[in-house]
């Protein structure tokens, strides 16, 4: 016991830098704005906390009275085991086996199931952070709002403690089943992919069948039933329903039984792993390591065509963004593939007729109000092509080897503008599946669809300048897994708060506009004119602070 | 050419001084080595060369220009090797020798000539055109020597480029070196292999807790110390606390 608490301390101190951290704000005395910073950050979402408590309460009163008020706890519980299962299956994978630690845990006179047991604790920190702000305030509300006796708290906080352990143990299982099966040696990138791909499209079909299959009338009958909606919604995974109905009843029936199925459960389930662990981390791990690469000697002919190109630096900057992109994982999954992914779930989203937010958005679209549908498109655009890692990554994505960027006799000027257009691309691909997505599903015509597609690359040349400012401002170096350089990197956090903050200005400059008598073709002229105002601005302030800034990063 | 006037470097708001007031000068055609124990100050030294960490006080020159003024004209005539080879895993070791060689402007058919000269000096022809995150790691450090030599500087700034070549590539590197600096060129390398530094050096100096202890030839330093003593005698002396 004390070998795996001595082995959690430690991989909690890496996983959040606390060490470092320390070091910094402490002996450096360098960082305490970043304190300051994550202090007003904090204040700063707690006016949206409060809206959520609003809403949460709105929906347990209208829930209530159909007779449902259980399904608010089902649907906060569940939509936090979503998250887990989205987020854990990455953690889960990198932590076990693809993680830098790994050489010198496995050295370690540690059990198999101590080192497995100690990383998972750390993947259940970090999603109990995930989660806590979707789920917590579910629970407050319920609680208060049906006035639940005190003896509900201590089981909210068990239900809370327990939530992401049967998701992440059942990830745990089948990756370690499938890394023992699987001789993954040299395709670890291509297992990691198409082990994401299957999980998103898990989830989309998931998503697909909680609404796609039903008609309109069974969907009343659910909304009408005493508990149906929360039924509806569980039935995917008991574990929700057993949780939920565990904190409605409390200690009285079936309260208990559901008690001791959920808590069984999960200890079953961590069991299970940790005695899987026993038997197949280590032989999974050896075969990982086991790289047998065949070298080929290339011939002087193809050497010599290998080198018959010479770049601009622009565009090798350009291509090695790309290249380096695109052939990390993680990274690819957060840049194209999300902006392909994303609009592509859309698509059959709207197809089949599932998700409340899509009709709303068809609704809007379909006004008749040209203008309207026009500036809405062109948001929508802008968030496939931009709400994702790429730009506000690009420095921290370089880690360890920024040293390379700083001693090329390359001006940092040109080696902004080589990432800038790396981010670009990415955006512009966003632009256009989106629009692929507005005519074909939901029917726009080409007369809003180009405009629209217009205004958004406008907009998202200035949106990838500011996500690309906010990350040469501090960037992310010291990352040992590429996971924390765009997924646990408060730059691309920070960056989408700006971005939606933006888009929120844009608009208030439409009602603006229109106030002042602006319509129709002159109207988007106008909100044309000021993105690409604002995209000139900012690229220029980009590329006339990157000298300072790269100078003044110590790598 | 490389100068160092009145260099002083300090970390944690002036708490802890890495280079105190460092003057030295590199003249073209030398090997010149520096030495000194952890945390002497020797890599912070070379990042401030390289252009890496900038000086809180005090010049550094390469050819004659001023590193900080112009930084891109110095950049262009120094390649840097770093004590470690962290280089993107990413590319394969072609792919980082044509990024290099792009960015430093080498014509296409040079970079090919020589190219396919240090892939085989350091025997890494066969692995080339694999993914650097599959080599060991003295297949970076050579991968990462081949994209310094790729470029044919003027200056070569090396921080520890032994550490980890086997005895064949070191010696292969020693001799590129030698003839490196016989043309004229300038070579400022560390070291903690003190008969490297011996047999291999021009000159030599000695950086202790940020400070110069000695510098110059071997029998100067000789003399210094007492007749008749090695280097690693000498430098035990003067980094003795």
């Amino acid at each position: 016991m004390r070998r795996f608490l001595a082995l959690l301390g430690a991989s909690l101190r890496q996983n959040f830098g606390l060490a470092l951290l320390k070091y910094k704000v402490i002996k450096q005395r360098k960082d305490l704005w970043l304190v300051l910073l994550f202090a007003l950050g904090l204040a700063g979402v707690l006016p949206v906390v409060v809206l959520y408590f609003k809403v949460l309460g709105l929906v347990f009163s209208i829930l209530q009275s159909q007779g449902q008020a259980t399904a608010l706890l089902t649907l906060a519980i569940l939509a936090g085991q979503f998250l887990i299962l989205v987020f854990g299956l990455f953690y889960v994978l990198s932590a076990f086996y693809f993680s830098r630690d790994l050489e010198f845990l496995v050295s370690l006179p540690a059990r198999p199931f101590e080192v497995i047991a100690a990383k998972f604790g750390v993947i259940l920190v970090n999603e109990y952070l995930t989660v806590v702000l979707v789920v917590v305030p579910a629970f407050v509300v319920y609680g208060v709002m049906a006035a639940k006796p005190l003896s509900y708290w201590p089981l909210a906080a068990l239900v809370f403690l327990l939530l992401p352990v049967i998701p992440l143990a059942l990830s745990g299982l089948l990756v370690m089943a499938m890394m023992r099966l699987v001789n993954v040696s040299r395709k670890k990138d291509f297992f990691l992919l198409a082990g994401s791909l299957v999980l998103v499209t898990g989830v989309l079909f998931l998503q697909l069948g909680l609404a796609g299959n039903r008609s309109p009338e069974e969907l009343l009958k659910f909304f009408t039933a005493a508990d149906g909606l929360a039924r509806l919604v569980g039935e995917k995974f008991p574990p929700c329903i057993w949780a939920s109905r565990l904190l409605a009843s409390g200690f009285s029936a079936p309260g208990p039984g559901y008690l001791a199925l959920y808590v069984g459960v999960s200890i079953a389930v961590l069991l299970l792993l940790l005695l899987a662990a026993e038997k197949l981390f280590y032989r999974g791990l050896i075969g990982l390591a086991e790289m047998a690469v065949r070298r080929k000697k290339l011939s002087a002919a193809a050497l010599a065509g290998r080198f018959a190109n010479r770049r601009r630096a622009w565009r090798a900057i350009l291509l090695r963004e790309w290249k380096l992109m695109n052939r990390t994982p993680i990274f690819l999954l957060n840049g194209i593939f999300s902006v392909i992914l994303v609009p592509a779930m859309f698509f059959f989203m709207v197809r089949s007729g599932a998700g409340s937010s899509s009709i709303a958005f068809l609704k809007i679209l379909g006004s008749g109000n040209r203008t309207v549908e026009i500036l809405f498109a062109a948001a929508f655009f802008v968030a496939c092509g931009c709400l994702n890692g790429t730009a506000s990554s690009t420095f921290s994505r370089e880690g360890r080897n920024f040293w390379i960027s700083k001693v090329i006799p390359v001006a940092p000027r040109r080696q902004v503008m080589g990432k800038f257009l790396h981010s670009y691309l990415v955006a512009v691909l966003g632009v256009l599946s989106g629009s692929l997505v507005a005519k074909l599903a939901m029917g726009l015509g080409w007369k809003s669809v180009l405009p629209a597609a217009l205004l958004a690359l406008v907009a998202g040349a200035f949106l990838t300048a500011v996500n690309m400012a906010v990350d040469l401002a501090r960037p992310l170096l010291t990352w040992k897994s590429p996971q924390r350089a765009i997924k646990q990197n408060l730059n691309v956090l920070l960056a989408m708060a700006l971005d939606v903050g933006f888009v929120y200005l844009f608009y208030r400059l439409f009602l603006l506009l229109r106030r002042a008598g602006l319509n129709g073709a002159s109207l988007v002229s106008a909100m044309l004119a000021a993105a690409a105002l604002a995209a000139a601005i900012s690229l220029f302030l980009l590329a006339h602070i990157a000298a300072g800034r790269y100078a003044k990063i110590e790598a | 050419m490389i100068e160092l006037r009145n260099v002083c470097k300090s970390y944690n708001k002036g708490a802890v001084r890495a280079v105190d007031d460092l003057t030295l000068a590199v003249p073209p055609g030398e090997i010149f080595g520096f030495l000194g124990p952890n945390g002497a100050g020797k890599t912070t030294t070379i990042k401030m060369i390289v252009g890496i960490l900038a000086p809180d006080t005090g010049t550094i020159a390469i050819e004659g220009r001023d590193n900080r003024r112009e930084p891109l004209a110095c950049k262009a005539v120094t390649a840097y090797v770093p004590d470690s080879p962290e280089i993107y895993e990413r590319l394969t070791g072609l792919e980082y020798l044509n990024f290099i060689a792009d960015v430093y402007g080498v014509p296409a058919r040079e970079r090919a000539e020589r190219a396919k000269r240090w892939l085989e000096v350091f025997e890494l022809a066969s692995a080339a055109a694999d993914p650097i995150q599959t080599y060991s790691h003295g297949m970076r450090q050579k991968i990462v020597l081949s994209g310094a030599l790729i470029v044919e500087p003027r200056v070569f700034v090396l921080d520890e480029p032994m550490t980890g070549l086997d005895p064949r590539s070191a010696h292969s590197l020693k001799q590129a070196m030698r003839a490196h600096c016989d043309r004229g060129g300038t070579l400022f390398f560390s070291t903690h292999v003190m008969e490297v530094a011996e047999k291999f050096c021009d000159r030599i100096a000695i950086i202790h807790r940020g400070r110069l202890s000695a510098c110059g030839t071997l029998d100067e330093l000789r003399r210094q110390a007492g007749e008749s003593q090695s280097l690693e005698k000498i430098f035990l002396e003067m980094t003795g606390s």
